[in-house]
């Protein structure tokens, strides 16, 4: 695609933060099998091996993903816009000019705060969903935020 | 509600004997099933006529009450400067929206507040983020003064706006003929079928089986006597007659003495309706494009329907008929085309013939071919895993995936065909879709950002998928698996500066790359 990555990069923290997330996603579901495997059936070997295979995939996922996110995740404010790239399998790239922007906020979940990490989300008008900001330390986030906001408060339109 | 300062107005009184009537609706069932209850366990005839009588009356009075509590609590005024709206009964709520935020005006009557003179009133801002409070309703009031609110809310438009007045002739008024393409929806196949079963549902909460019913009982057993072809044939025929009389009968009840006109002061009112009247007035400025509808069956017949995309157009989940967004019936496709072009200049449909829109690269073809015989392939797995799991199934079972291949081929090569874009001096021009095609003319300064997307099979072929976002209709329009650089080349003309500065190589901002004279010759050039 012939579109420069934005310049800047989540926090390193965020490869840890996600592994975290989707081990709290794939535990349970490894888990599950694995009982169910022991416990409900006469444990035949295929059925094993598909078991096994499926906790491989996992860990492998576990291992793959969240570094494949961190390598893509990028994002950019200009003066003129916010623009973003997103994704792996879908990558997806996204742009807002500043005079769109209705609002600016910054969340923080349980587990993103033992690491330090916040969000910022810019919204604009359109109901098609904002553009996310994932991953910034929660100094640089909260910075971002005041900044956006006071960028978008000096460009004049109603942001439709 | 102390006092009454100047200015503040009531709902209309009559609110109350409406509401008395509406109740009625709520007190016909519950009484039948009471009824039916009681008499199943021998009551006597009086007992449960007292008893009926009782619950209707309970029922009426309480919902009459209700709605008095609701009317006083309820009062509204329009100040120079504001609209406000005061209501309520256990949590008082004041809600003041300003007039220059006014951008539509709607005006329903149902039968029953029509017989009384009412209508039902709503105010809209065009705000899509505030949900239902960028809307005011004031339900209902005298249907004279409904049109004097729909009159002075827009008025501060036309003073400012100093647009020529309507010439008189509407842009669109609905012709007799139109009807023949009201059938062509899928509910003329399936909606005798859908009817059927609401009813039954319906006779079985008062306990009777329709099929039990004497003279339904019969006509179906002489229906089983027949040979099954005869029988198959002759209920898919009463379904589709059904079908086709309720298609008819709801294009009757919604497109009644249908008028779409453009106001003095730069609104657009649309008027239609026979039994609910139903008035909608937009301000000009709102119009953010508009959408040419065709769903298959519609298109086979040579018609569309036309959509405005407007920011704040109420989305009315009570009107299960027609979206609020539709400005036409199903009419002939020229005459939807004329009347895209004469609410959006430049839309598709302009004098020139056909709009610029250029076709997207062969790998886009490739892929929905692939989906297809994916598709296929994965009817003839499951009914492979039926053949081992039941062993055997009939072997006709087998014609549904070998039937199923060239009807996938043939959407997807339809798919394909459908799929283009192209730019206006105005307009960024989108058309994707098989069961229902859209050709969409979302204006280009509406646009307020970008999406593009790309997975790793789009990756591969080289296509990419581009949305635009804004605030107005379904706030996003998609320009689906166009090629890679013609999507971001369409991104940075559509919207010049905003998109280029992030692109490696960035080609200059010409804004007279694609004029509608040239675009059809140069078709197969680049930008």
């Amino acid at each position: 695609m012939d579109l420069r990555p934005p310049r800047n990069q989540a926090d390193p923290r965020a490869v840890p933060w996600w592994t975290v997330q989707t081990l709290i996603l794939v535990v349970p579901l490894v888990v599950a099998a694995v009982l169910a495997y022991l416990l409900f059936t006469d444990r035949p070997l295929w059925l094993g091996a598909v078991v096994g295979g499926f906790a491989v995939c996992c860990a492998a996922m576990v291992a793959v993903v969240p570094r494949a996110y961190y390598r893509m995740s990028r994002w950019e404010v200009t003066d003129e816009a916010v623009y973003t790239r997103s994704g792996w399998l879908v990558r997806s790239w996204r742009v807002a000019p500043m005079s769109r922007i209705q609002t600016v906020d910054t969340a923080r979940g349980p587990v993103q705060r033992l690491f330090g990490l916040s969000d910022v989300t810019v919204t604009t008008a359109s109901s098609a969903g904002a553009i996310k900001i994932e991953a910034l330390d929660h100094r640089l986030a909260a910075d971002l935020a005041e900044r956006l906001t006071k960028l978008t408060q000096a460009t004049p339109g109603d942001a439709t | 509600m102390t006092g009454e300062p100047e200015g503040w107005l009531r709902l209309h009184r009559r609110t109350l004997p409406a509401s008395a009537v509406l109740s009625l609706a709520l007190v016909v069932p519950l009484v039948t099933v009471l009824a039916k209850v009681l008499l199943d366990r021998d009551v006597t005839l009086p007992v449960v006529a007292a008893a009926g009588g009782g619950a209707a009356l309970l029922v009426i009075v309480g919902v009459v009450v209700y709605d008095l509590f609701r009317w006083r609590a309820t009062t509204y005024r329009i100040t120079a400067e504001r609209v406000e709206l005061r209501s309520g009964i256990f949590v008082r709520e004041h809600r003041s929206i300003p007039r220059d935020r006014v951008r539509t005006v709607d005006v329903t009557a149902d039968p029953v507040r029509r017989v009384f003179g009412l209508a039902v009133v709503k105010i809209g801002t065009g705000e899509s983020a505030g949900g239902d409070k960028a809307e005011l309703t004031l339900d209902p009031v005298a249907r004279r003064h409904a049109d004097h609110l729909r009159a002075t809310l827009l008025s501060l438009d036309s003073r400012d706006a100093g647009r020529e007045p309507a010439a008189g002739a509407p842009i669109a008024e609905l012709a007799w003929p139109w009807i023949r393409y009201a059938p062509l929806t899928v509910w003329s196949f399936i909606g005798g079928a859908v009817l059927l079963g609401a009813g039954k549902k319906a006779l079985d909460v008062v306990g009777l089986d329709l099929f039990t019913l004497d003279a339904a009982g019969e006509a179906w057993e002489r229906v089983q006597e027949l040979p099954l072809w005869l029988a198959v044939l002759l209920l898919a025929a009463a379904n589709l007659m059904v079908g086709v009389v309720g298609a008819l009968a709801v294009f009757v009840e919604s497109w009644w003495r249908y008028r779409l006109e453009r106001e003095p002061g730069g609104t657009i009112r649309l008027r239609r309706g026979l039994l609910t009247t139903r008035s909608t007035t937009l301000t000009e400025a709102r119009l953010r494009g508009v959408e040419l509808v065709e769903p298959m069956l519609l298109r086979w017949g040579g018609g569309a329907k036309v959509k405005a995309i407007a920011t704040g157009l109420n989305k009315d989940k009570n009107d299960k008929l027609e979206n609020a967004d539709s400005i036409t019936p199903p009419l002939p496709r020229d005459v939807a085309l004329r009347v895209a072009h004469e609410i959006s200049p430049e839309a598709p449909g302009g004098p020139p013939g056909e709009p610029p829109l250029r076709p997207h690269p062969p790998a886009a073809r490739t892929r929905r071919l692939r989906w297809a015989v994916l598709g296929a392939a994965a009817l003839a797995a499951a009914t492979g895993a039926l053949d081992l799991a039941f062993s055997p199934i009939p072997w006709w079972a087998w014609t549904v995936p070998v039937v199923a291949l060239p009807v996938f081929l043939a959407l997807a090569a339809d798919a394909y065909r459908g799929l283009a874009h192209g730019l206006t001096g105005r307009h960024l021009l989108t058309r994707s879709g098989t069961a229902a095609r859209r050709t969409v003319a979302l204006d280009r300064s509406g646009i307020i950002g970008w999406k593009i997307q790309q997975t790793v099979f789009q990756r591969r072929s080289g296509l990419a998928t581009v949305t635009a976002t804004t605030a107005a209709g379904g706030g996003a329009y998609t320009v689906l698996d166009a090629g890679e650089d013609d999507a971001l080349d369409l991104a940075c003309h559509a919207v010049p500066g905003l998109l280029s500065p992030f692109r490696t190589a960035s080609p200059p901002d010409r804004d007279d790359f694609v004029t509608p004279a040239q675009a059809i010759v140069a078709r197969d050039v680049l930008y």
